[in-house]
């Protein structure tokens, strides 16, 4: 079976990406492809990344505050590519009030400080099977 | 930004890796030979520059004309998964339309890539880029299979890896068009590039490879090397090498599918069943195997 290809991506300009690539580690050792595309990325360069990757999922992860117009600018940006198939999730310190509106905005999931590992994984697994069912 | 051809080579590219029969016999059908575009290896030891070498070819012949590059990296041996991380390196330059680049896994393959790369690059030779660089996987010193694939290869070395016993040994040295001491600026620079040059350097039907130092985070000797990239082409073309390298890149593509589609075949079996094959009655897994390749073979010569 091909494997499930992921682009974890870090929009915006904080630096910590240590959560990202803990989340990267886990989704490698759950057998996937992990595509890592590094820190301070516009959301132009992730749309862009995942186009020229052929990726089933993004997951983005923002520790900056900016989430709320960082995650929907790449869902938009995905749609005007005509590339809106490609689900996208997201995580970082994301308070509880914001995870309605970043779900409206097509945000598939929200994972916050606190979300286990295998949690993240078997998401990951079940919304690209069930896309593509 | 991207347009609606890099999505379409995109998935193309995925269902070649997958080894979707039908998109492996539509590869198959696109031709090898065409002459108009370079096809460079990049090789060498792990963390000696070879994705920000990468970053800066791909920039500057992205001024001028339409680039790809395929990035290997390898799976892991439990999981089969992969964290494909030499485009961190390259994420600057998405915004360029003429610029390609999509990250491999070696799905487990030994040897530095992938089984499926010729086919992938058949694909994407069909999208008219004058460069198709290929970064192999981190490279220690057997992992040669790119020197069957690419038109030229750079190997990447770097100072301080080793004594000059190391630039007298077989094996990925041996295949450079182009030899690039990279991080030049760093001390022992000069006892690498005197080492290559003594020991590593010699002339292979009449093309000697150069000698390249570069400093690539800071684009230092880019241009030069370019320039001996360019030289190289020059020379296959001038002394008919070109096609006979793709006709390599083709037969290694059908010894790299026959091998994957036998080892899938062998998996079916069972172990045990497996283990007692080659003895049973004196070694005659081996002759029909044998008797059955050469059949095949011959049927094809038929066609």
């Amino acid at each position: 079976m091909a494997p499930i290809r992921v682009l974890i991506a870090k929009p915006g300009l904080d630096g910590h990406d240590r959560g990202a690539k803990v989340v990267a580690r886990a989704l490698r050792d759950a057998g996937m492809e992990v595509v890592y595309t590094g820190l301070r990325q516009s959301p132009e360069q992730i749309v862009q990344a995942a186009i020229q990757e052929d990726v089933d999922i993004i997951g983005l992860s923002c520790l900056s505050g900016a989430h709320n117009s960082l995650f929907p600018r790449v869902v938009e940006l995905l749609r005007e590519k005509g590339a809106e198939d490609i689900p996208v999730f997201g995580g970082g310190v994301i308070p509880e009030a914001d995870i309605p509106g970043l779900r409206e905005a097509g945000i598939a999931a929200v994972f916050t400080p606190g979300a286990s590992l295998e949690e993240i994984a078997a998401f990951v697994r079940e919304k690209v099977r069930r896309d593509n069912a | 930004m991207p347009s609606s051809w890099q999505r379409q080579l995109a998935k193309e590219i995925s269902q070649i890796e997958n080894m979707a029969p039908a998109a492996l016999a539509a590869a198959a059908s696109l031709p090898l030979d065409r002459e108009r575009v370079q096809v460079i290896g990049i090789t060498g030891p792990p963390g000696g520059g070879k994705s920000t070498l990468c970053n800066q070819l791909l920039q500057k012949l992205g001024e001028k004309a339409r680039v790809a590059a395929l990035l290997v990296d390898p799976s892991s041996p439990y999981s089969g998964g992969a964290i494909l991380g030499d485009r961190i390196r390259m994420q600057s330059l998405v915004s360029n339309p003429n610029i390609y680049i999509r990250s491999l896994s070696n799905r487990g393959n030994p040897g530095g890539v992938g089984s499926s790369l010729v086919s992938i690059l058949r694909a994407v030779m069909a999208w008219d880029f004058s460069h198709i660089i290929i970064e192999t996987v981190g490279a220690g010193q057997s992992e040669v299979k790119i020197a069957s694939i690419a038109d030229t290869v750079l190997v990447v070395s770097v100072p301080n890896l080793g004594d000059d016993i190391q630039a007298v040994k077989s094996g990925i040295l041996e295949i450079a068009d182009i030899f690039v001491i990279n991080k030049a600026d760093l001390p022992g620079a000069d006892s690498l590039y005197t080492a290559l040059r003594e020991s590593a350097q010699r002339a292979v039907e009449g093309w000697t490879a150069p000698l390249c130092q570069t400093v690539a985070h800071q684009g230092i000797g880019i241009d030069a090397l370019i320039e001996e990239i360019e030289r190289h082409r020059q020379w296959l073309l001038d002394s008919d090498r070109l096609l006979q390298k793709r006709r390599n890149a083709a037969k290694f593509e059908v010894a790299e599918l026959s091998r994957v589609l036998l080892e899938k075949h062998l998996e079916k079996l069972p172990t045990a069943a497996l283990a007692g094959y080659l003895s049973h009655r004196g070694g005659n897994l081996l002759k029909k195997l044998d008797a059955a390749y050469a059949e095949i073979l011959n049927s094809l010569e038929e066609v």
